[in-house]
């Protein structure tokens, strides 16, 4: 399923993880290796960021943060974005980080 | 006698505490309140998964680089500090309480603790 | 500023550095052991990291219990598995964990 979205413009790779840092899937131009190397990094990162948007919130004492729907970080050339459990890597020259993550979003609630 | 209750009867320590890795529940004692232990709970876990990840990813960029898996961290602010080892955490006055003795203290007893669950 | 080379001389100094602001480094010094420049840039660019989440929960937490004496943040220090990375006013000390004099190291770094 996470196979389809490689059809959209600029996504170089995808892979999907579970809660318990098992690999589930991973495709697109990228060794092996580094799909699960990507999907080790996201979940790690997932576990940052819901840890510290958690504290935002406990510190802001505004809701509307947590639970956190995903990430975006954006370099020069390339993005990493994630919603759920999966993640992908976006060419940012080639494609839309809006597209990506709202089909991020639609495939992960399957 | 228990880390925590060490930790907390060490000079300059104003309270130690111990949360578990899912951070639902903790314990503490000493000068600090139920939910100020409950924050401190949060925050040093949020902290010690953050560094857990950074220290993994150093260790993909050097072998053996020694820094895998943590054991911990600690922050030095103005006038206090907060240690962490493991799942155990101690608040302390800079000035009345020796970093070295707390940090000691806290590797010896939990510094070897497996990091799975964090 | 302390001089990188009096860091050196701190027991079971492996390593000193310094760093910008984004955690870029900028000036090292290695003994012995497999560390080398690389991974001293990614190590201060996690201890910028980290320093900039402390000083969102010392500003948290000094904001919502009152309690005063966290902020700002004076410094990050990451215990690893053997070594200890020391680190304050964007310079830093990698120190052997053990016999690591933690106090001494700060007193070296806030010179």
């Amino acid at each position: 399923m996470i196979k389809r979205l490689l059809v959209l413009d600029g996504v170089m790779a995808v892979a999907k993880f579970r809660d318990d840092g098992e690999f589930v899937e991973g495709y697109g131009m990228m060794p092996d290796e580094e799909l699960h190397r990507l999907a080790h990094f996201a979940l790690d990162y997932k576990r940052m960021v819901q840890g510290n948007a958690d504290q935002l919130a406990m510190f802001g004492q505004i809701n509307g943060w947590t639970p956190p729907g995903g990430w975006i970080v954006r370099g020069p050339a390339m993005s990493v974005c994630s919603v759920s459990n999966l993640v992908a890597v976006v060419n940012n020259g080639e494609g839309s980080l809006t597209e990506v993550m709202r089909e991020l979003k639609e495939v992960a609630s399957y | 006698m228990s880390l925590v209750s060490d930790l907390a009867s060490t000079p300059g320590v104003l309270a130690a505490g111990e949360y578990s890795y899912r951070g639902d529940r903790f314990h503490y004692e000493g000068k600090m309140d139920n939910e100020q232990a409950r924050l401190a709970s949060i925050m040093c876990r949020a902290t010690t998964m953050g560094v857990h990840m950074q220290t993994d990813m150093l260790s993909q960029f050097a072998d053996e680089c020694g820094c895998t898996p943590a054991r911990g961290w600690f922050v030095k602010g103005k006038g206090y500090s907060v240690c962490v080892v493991a799942h155990y955490f101690c608040f302390i006055d800079n000035t009345g309480a020796s970093i070295n003795e707390v940090m000691g203290k806290m590797r010896r007893s939990v510094g070897d603790a497996t990091p799975d669950k964090v | 500023m302390a001089s990188l080379d009096s860091l050196m001389q701190l027991g079971g100094a492996i390593a000193a550095f310094s760093f910008t602001d984004a955690g870029e480094l900028t000036e090292h010094r290695l003994g012995e052991g497999p560390l080398n420049e690389d991974v001293l840039d990614l190590l201060c660019h996690v201890c910028v990291a980290n320093t900039a989440i402390a000083t969102m929960q010392a500003r948290g937490w000094e904001k919502l219990t009152g309690m005063q004496g966290f902020y700002p943040i004076e410094g990050f220090t990451m215990v690893g598995f053997d070594w200890s990375a020391v680190t304050s006013n964007g310079q830093g000390v990698v120190l052997k964990n053990e016999g690591a004099d933690y106090e001494a190291a700060y007193q070296v770094l806030n010179s």
